[in-house]
């Protein structure tokens, strides 16, 4: 044998093992490779794996082959081809190993299938919390929902018994009522608005409306809200700020009294600063960056990303109160808006928080596009009762807001009330009475409402289908408002209403 | 000398098929996930009665979301067959009928018992809440890691093939 053909031979043994064997399964012979060199012997004491060759033995026509097939043999593991290929006597049994390719396939194979199950997993934890936030959220705000009938009653109640003549220690009782319904409110508003936010069922309300009275606004209520904590604040604009603008005012004014809030609130002494600057005006829009800048403890650089997590509250000399919403609700909102907030901070320096926004610029901006004022002459004209008296039909099914309701309408002295729990029986009051105005609660048993106010509005006589309409409602989502007032009401009130904003409501629809 | 049985166990990856036949044969497990590829062959004397039992040579399939790219070699000569889901990853039963027309159609009049595992990761109820609204049908509900109902399979099985 030639050298060449001595050594390629065995190279090619190596990895090659033959068995020859006939069709009992019984070994005829065998060279001796990596495989137990086995003659006279049946093939299944190799390995169970040959047990197998029975099954097809007598059929088999030409060969088969199984591939990646592991063999345990004397404790040594070969991951290996096995060929069965049909002789004239016998079968020839190729055993080839591939131990090392196989080796390197089931790396590969091991990190695809551990790749693919970690993503099932994680889209399936994702959907389980996701479910649980909607769960969460869907609890809140019906929770809140409930909340907000009886807290209309306490606050309206304890504004009504301020203006009793009490007592000098029940007036400091009462005034803590006063300021303790308040927080109330406002933290319930912050629950209200997270929830309504992240179940993504928050819709803003665009319009136009005058940033520059906005501006102002926030001006006056800061200057003075600073001075009593005896911290200067001040108000910068840069630029020519376009006076009116497309936007949500209410959302925008949301964002921004909870950044001057919080600012006021973590700075002890120095300043807090609003700067407005435009950045640019491209055809009708412009961008408008808002500055909140204060001089208070700061917030360490770990902690910038997750004070906008809800109910984070850092550990700040003690200042948890309130929900720890604030800063939650501004990213949400502006998230929303189509911004982000953005924060820079040093401790023991301060603070600046601020948001770019691209508002439309109207092309008319006619002063009525803006909210008309309330006719403040008119309304001082009912409290002074200098007018002739109203007849009001109040629909309102929970005994409190009856209460209330009366209290705060009978006090004015100007109308005059009927009252009524069922929707079902609105239609045949109107016919019979004749009403200025018609304040009814939305959520009614029978017949809703709106659905109430529909019918109002279909019905065949001027002198019924045109009487305004208030709603009242503690539902305060899903853009509701504008779905009542295309049932045909004239306006809509939320719970817990303000007795101001109630009186000047109806008020400006009456006649 | 019992009468030998090749039983195949096939299903999707990861779903636990390795670690079911290392509970059955040595009554031990792993956490550790390693993918198994090609067949593994492993051989378990089964007592069915004090006085009858079967050889199983259980061929460990590689596991693979496509049923139909088994080798049909693998399949040559099946007695018996179990077809293993993981109860905790709805992928790998969503189909689970599909799956089943495919493996009866390469291996007729073979038995097949169906076995959701990794019980043990889900509540009970809300699984079989879960498996009734996807119309899912099977014979058990296993677990490798702490061995319940993995022997008993096995034998339902090996009572089914010695009648």
């Amino acid at each position: 044998m030639s050298s060449f053909k001595k050594y390629s031979q065995e190279f090619i043994t190596k990895n090659l093992h033959f068995y020859l064997v006939d069709f009992k399964g019984l070994v005829v012979d065998s060279n001796a490779s990596f495989m137990p060199r086995v003659v006279n012997k049946n093939i299944t004491s190799i390995h169970p794996f040959f047990e197998c060759f029975s099954s097809f033995a007598d059929s088999l026509e030409k060969e088969i082959v199984f591939n990646c097939v592991h063999l345990e043999t004397n404790e040594k593991l070969f991951i290996t081809d096995v060929q069965f290929v049909r002789k004239e006597k016998e079968v020839l049994v190729v055993i080839q190993d591939f131990t090392q390719h196989y080796t390197t396939y089931q790396e590969v194979a091991q990190a695809r299938n551990e790749s693919i199950i970690n993503s099932e997993l994680i889209v399936l934890k994702n959907k389980e919390l996701q479910e649980r936030e909607e769960f969460k959220n869907s609890f809140i705000q019906n929770f809140s929902h409930e909340l907000r009938n009886p807290l209309t009653s306490i606050i309206s109640l304890t504004k009504l018994l301020a203006e009793t003549d009490l007592i000098g220690p029940q007036k400091e009782m009462i005034n803590f009522l006063l300021e303790s319904n308040s927080n109330l409110k406002l933290m319930l508003e912050d629950v209200l608005s997270i929830s309504t936010i992240a179940s993504n069922k928050l819709q803003l309300q665009e319009k136009a409306f005058n940033l520059n009275k906005l501006i102002n606004l926030l001006e006056f209520t800061y200057t003075a809200k600073a001075k009593q904590i005896g911290v200067e604040f001040s108000l910068k604009t840069i630029g020519k700020i376009p006076e009116i603008v497309e936007g949500d005012r209410l959302r925008l004014f949301q964002v921004l009294t909870n950044l001057l809030d919080n600012a006021l609130k973590f700075t002890e002494e120095g300043s807090v600063s609003l700067l407005v600057s435009l950045n640019q005006t491209r055809a009708n829009k412009a961008n408008i960056r808002f500055l909140v800048e204060d001089t208070g403890i700061g917030i360490p650089e770990k902690d910038q990303e997750s004070i906008f997590e809800s109910f984070k509250q850092l550990n700040n000399c003690g200042k948890t109160d309130g929900t720890g919403l604030g800063l939650a609700i501004v990213s949400g909102l502006l998230q929303k808006m189509g911004s982000k907030i953005k924060v820079e901070s040093v401790v023991g320096k301060g603070t600046k928080f601020f948001f770019d926004i691209t508002f439309k610029i109207p092309l008319k901006t006619k002063k009525t596009v803006v909210s008309k004022n309330i006719d403040k002459e008119l309304l001082s004209a009912i409290k002074s009762k200098n007018i002739k008296r109203f007849k009001l039909l109040i629909v309102e099914d929970d005994e409190q807001v009856q209460t209330v309701l009366f209290k705060v309408l009978i006090n004015t002295d100007c109308f005059y009330i009927d009252l009524i729990n069922d929707g079902s029986k609105v239609l045949q009051e109107v016919v019979n009475n004749s009403y200025d105005l018609i304040l009814m609660d939305v959520n009614l048993p029978n017949v809703l409402g709106n659905h109430v106010a529909r019918l109002i509005r279909d019905f065949p006589m001027d002198s019924i289908n045109k009487i305004p309409i208030i709603g009242l409602t503690a539902n305060v989502f899903n853009n509701q408002e504008k779905g009542y007032i295309k049932d045909g009401m004239n306006a809509v009130v939320s719970k817990p209403f303000d007795t101001e904003n109630l009186l000047e409501t109806i008020l400006r629809h009456l006649k | 000398m019992s009468k030998s049985k090749k039983i195949v166990v096939l299903g999707h990856f990861g779903v636990g098929k390795t670690s079911l036949i290392r509970r059955f044969v040595s009554n031990s497990f792993s956490d550790k996930y390693l993918v198994s590829i090609g067949v593994h062959i492993t051989k378990k004397v089964v007592e069915i009665s004090p006085t009858e039992s079967l050889s199983f040579v259980i061929w460990d399939l590689e596991g693979t979301d496509e049923i139909d790219t088994i080798r049909d070699a693998y399949l040559l000569g099946t007695h018996g067959a179990l077809f293993v889901f993981d109860v905790s990853r709805p992928s790998t039963f969503q189909n689970l009928k599909e799956d089943l027309k495919i493996v009866t159609a390469k291996m007729p009049k073979v038995p097949v018992l169906i076995i959701g595992n990794k019980i043990d990761l889900v509540v009970e109820k809300e699984l079989k809440e879960l498996l009734k609204e996807h119309n899912i049908d099977y014979n058990f509900l296993t677990s490798a890691k702490t061995g319940s109902t993995v022997d008993t399979a096995f034998l339902e099985l090996a009572k089914e093939l010695n009648v």
